[in-house]
């Protein structure tokens, strides 16, 4: 059982779409089904019971409490394939692959379905608390006059409906403002932030062109390539945009070096290695190891999206690797600032001591293996489908570049998440 | 040869249908209808609309694919069996004429970015024991390919026409009036289902939006457009079906709005037999086969 190895297959995504565009009249159900669907056509897994199917939601109704598990039965899987839910904000997809991954190691399944699907563009909208309230209430009321008196608790105010939140509940901060503040502590410049934009761009536009996402991609509703790349982005366009997060000379955050609002989803395919190779499907990169972590960003003077920096830690000392280690490094770019205070944290002395419990820092990493064929900037983010949108893409490059002086190609995937934590993998090349 | 009338945009349906119901109501009391079906095809080529799409999806139960259920196809051409229907030269009116079958084959997968040329005309009519049967035969093309074909069949109560085949013909919709398939799962009609499908399909057929028009028509309140169930078993089935296939539908019974049904599905080989039931009663309302093709 120890000797089993979790491989991913494959991937399956719909291109990104901006919110409140093409995919404004798709649910989160019908988008996390087109992903599982196109997935199925690309792996022949249609009629085929998955060992299991887990995905999630960050904007989610409370009506689609089984999300995954309605997706799965309105795909061409089996319908005897189990699913379940899971939610870490924007980890969402990288927590579904290490669950679906820990299961095959474990051989509880021969293969899994990881991903996530979010939509912006129909967002739940809750009712207020006191209209909620005197609605349970009414409900519950045994009589009339007393079903009446319920009502009659129900104020103007109570009907201004209830959008779903955008602030940590203990902060009452948004991300952006967070990270505008972690901006300012590592004192990231606005110069750097539209670089790395500007990178993101450019390599995933890069990579469209040559096909990369051909097999990992399937058109939706029209769209047939991620909305949000720019290919013709400059650092002039990039330096002309007003900063939206952050105060003065810390106003270095805009709409062009943070992630908009996107609607898609995605699905990483993972197997056990054995059955891959018995059911003779590719098996592109091996999951190596995982681990989550969580900042005290509430009153213990850490930053919010700097959580993966201690998954990463203590990753990296678990398997004996440094920072310097790898070939390919995917950091989600929730917003330019936050790869670049994560890179700047991890090299520097005193945080890797005093907040990682180091003996020394990190170090530094050659930038040039970062995020190559662009990231969240580029792609759009949406939320629980990131996960199962780098997963894959990483795993793609691995195979692709086999061996590095004769070891297995190795990368890492880091994603940041709301709530402070962060979940991060190392993959390895088949 | 067949008279080819293109039209240039999709005709107004309110306005054909009102306009055939007045016809008929007129020929009643004059008695003077013409005898013989046009030999006539309508076409008419149209981008598909995704945003409606979605909401024809949303209403019939089918989730918002890149890939289009066979009935909505369906959707598309229905306007153009109204303008053969409601035309001044068609032998009965609107009012009274009852949809009995339906079948419809998806040929190949059609997706919604593709723009459809529709046709519409008359198969030759068929004998049945309460009037005649008339085919009203569609077809959608990309291109020069044809991706799916339905006939749509029409009882006119009491009618005749030249030239009628015997009812059963090769390859027609052999579906008995009721199937022995257990039907577990409940479907909850609100009472604005009329509305809302009239509003997607276009089919603002009075009977379907009005207690007191669905009172003259014989019903005691309004009911669901047949075409809506059609579309809700497409729907349920759906994930088990390949990208092409051949669904026929008899239409046994209206449901009236609101109200709730059963529905059930039993595969044998590789043919999907289901049917739609009332809540409480046996007799059923629809009932449906789709195989692979």
């Amino acid at each position: 059982m120890t000797d089993r190895t979790a491989v991913v297959v494959g991937g399956n995504r719909i291109p990104f779409a901006r919110a409140h565009t093409a995919y404004r009249r798709a649910t989160n159900v019908d988008m996390l089904t087109a992903a599982i669907d196109g997935l199925a056509a690309r792996y022949g897994l249609a009629g085929h019971r998955v060992g299991e199917v887990v995905g999630g939601a960050v904007l989610k109704h409370s009506r689609d409490f089984n999300l995954t598990r309605e997706a799965v039965l309105g795909s061409s899987l089996d319908a005897h394939t189990p699913a379940c839910d899971v939610q870490q904000a924007c980890a969402t997809g990288l927590e579904a692959t290490i669950y679906i991954a820990n299961k095959i190691r474990l051989g509880q399944i021969d293969d899994g379905i990881a991903g996530g699907a979010d939509s912006v563009s129909d967002a739940p909208m809750a009712v207020s608390d006191g209209l909620r309230r005197a609605l349970i209430t009414a409900n519950a009321a045994k009589t009339l006059p007393a079903r009446l008196k319920a009502l009659s608790a129900i104020r103007p105010a109570d009907l201004v409906p209830d959008p779903p939140g955008i602030t940590e509940p203990r902060t009452g901060l948004s991300m952006g403002e967070h990270q505008a503040l972690t901006t300012t502590r590592w004192g990231i410049t606005r110069q750097a932030q539209d670089e790395l934009a500007l990178a993101s761009h450019l390599n995933l536009a890069r990579a469209w062109a040559d096909g990369f996402f051909d097999d990992l991609v399937t058109p939706y509703l029209g769209v047939t390539k991620d909305q949000g790349v720019r290919a013709d982005s400059t650092l002039e366009k990039l330096g002309a945009l007003k900063p939206v997060f952050g105060r003065g000379e810390g106003a270095t955050m805009t709409a062009g070096n943070s992630t908009g609002f996107f609607d898609g989803a995605s699905v990483a395919y993972l197997a056990d290695a054995d059955y891959a190779t018995e059911h003779h499907l590719p098996a592109l990169a091996r999951v190596v190891d995982v681990e989550v972590a969580a900042s005290d960003y509430t009153l213990g003077g850490e930053d919010l999206l700097l959580a993966p920096t201690y998954a990463i830690a203590r990753l990296l000392a678990r398997q004996g690797l440094s920072w310097q280690d790898f070939d390919y490094y995917e950091i989600h770019e929730a917003f330019a600032a936050t790869v670049l205070s994560t890179l700047q944290a991890l090299g520097d002395e005193t945080y890797c001591r005093e907040r990682l419990g180091l003996d020394s820092a990190l170090g530094e990493i050659d930038r040039s293996k970062l995020n190559v064929n662009g990231s969240s900037l580029a792609a759009g983010h949406p939320f629980a489908a990131t996960g199962g949108r780098i997963v894959p893409t990483l795993a793609k490059l691995l195979h692709q570049r086999g061996t590095v002086d004769g070891r297995p190609a190795r990368g890492l995937v880091s994603i940041c998440a709301a709530g402070g934590q962060g979940a991060v993998a190392i993959l390895e090349a088949c | 040869m067949s008279e080819r009338v293109v039209l240039e945009s999709a005709p107004d349906m309110v306005r054909m249908l009102s306009g055939s119901m007045v016809r008929g109501a007129v020929r009643k009391v004059s008695g003077r209808h013409p005898q013989v079906l046009p030999d006539r095809v309508v076409e008419l080529s149209m981008a598909e609309d995704a945003g409606r799409l979605a909401t024809y999806a949303r209403v019939c139960g089918f989730a918002v694919r890149d890939l289009v259920p066979a009935t909505w196809i369906h959707v598309q051409a229905f306007p153009l069996q109204l303008a053969l229907l409601s035309a001044p030269d068609s032998p009965f009116s609107l009012a009274g004429i009852v949809h009995v079958t339906n079948s419809m084959s998806l040929l190949r997968p059609v997706s919604v970015g593709e723009r459809l040329r529709l046709t519409s005309s008359y198969g030759p009519p068929r004998e049945h024991r309460r009037g005649v049967l008339v085919d009203m035969i569609g077809e959608a093309y990309v291109g020069d390919e044809l991706v799916w074909r339905g006939v749509s069949a029409y009882l006119v109560r009491g009618g005749s026409l030249p030239g009628m085949l015997p009812e059963q013909q090769p390859d027609g919709v052999v579906l008995p009036s009721d199937v022995e398939v257990a039907a577990d799962a409940v479907w909850r009609l609100p009472a604005g289902l009329g509305r809302q499908y009239a509003a997607v399909s276009g089919d603002f057929n009075p009977i379907h939006l009005n207690p007191l028009a669905a009172r003259a028509f014989g019903f005691p309140r309004t009911i669901i457009h047949g075409m809506w169930t059609h579309a809700r078993v497409l729907a349920a089935l759906e994930p088990r079906l390949p990208d092409t296939y051949r669904m026929d539908v008899r239409f046994t019974k209206p449901i009236l709005l609101p109200s709730s049904v059963r529905f059930g599905a039993e595969r044998t080989g590789d043919t999907w037999t289901s049917v739609v039931r009332p809540r409480s009663g046996e007799k059923s309302h629809l009932v449906a086969s789709v195989l692979p093709l």
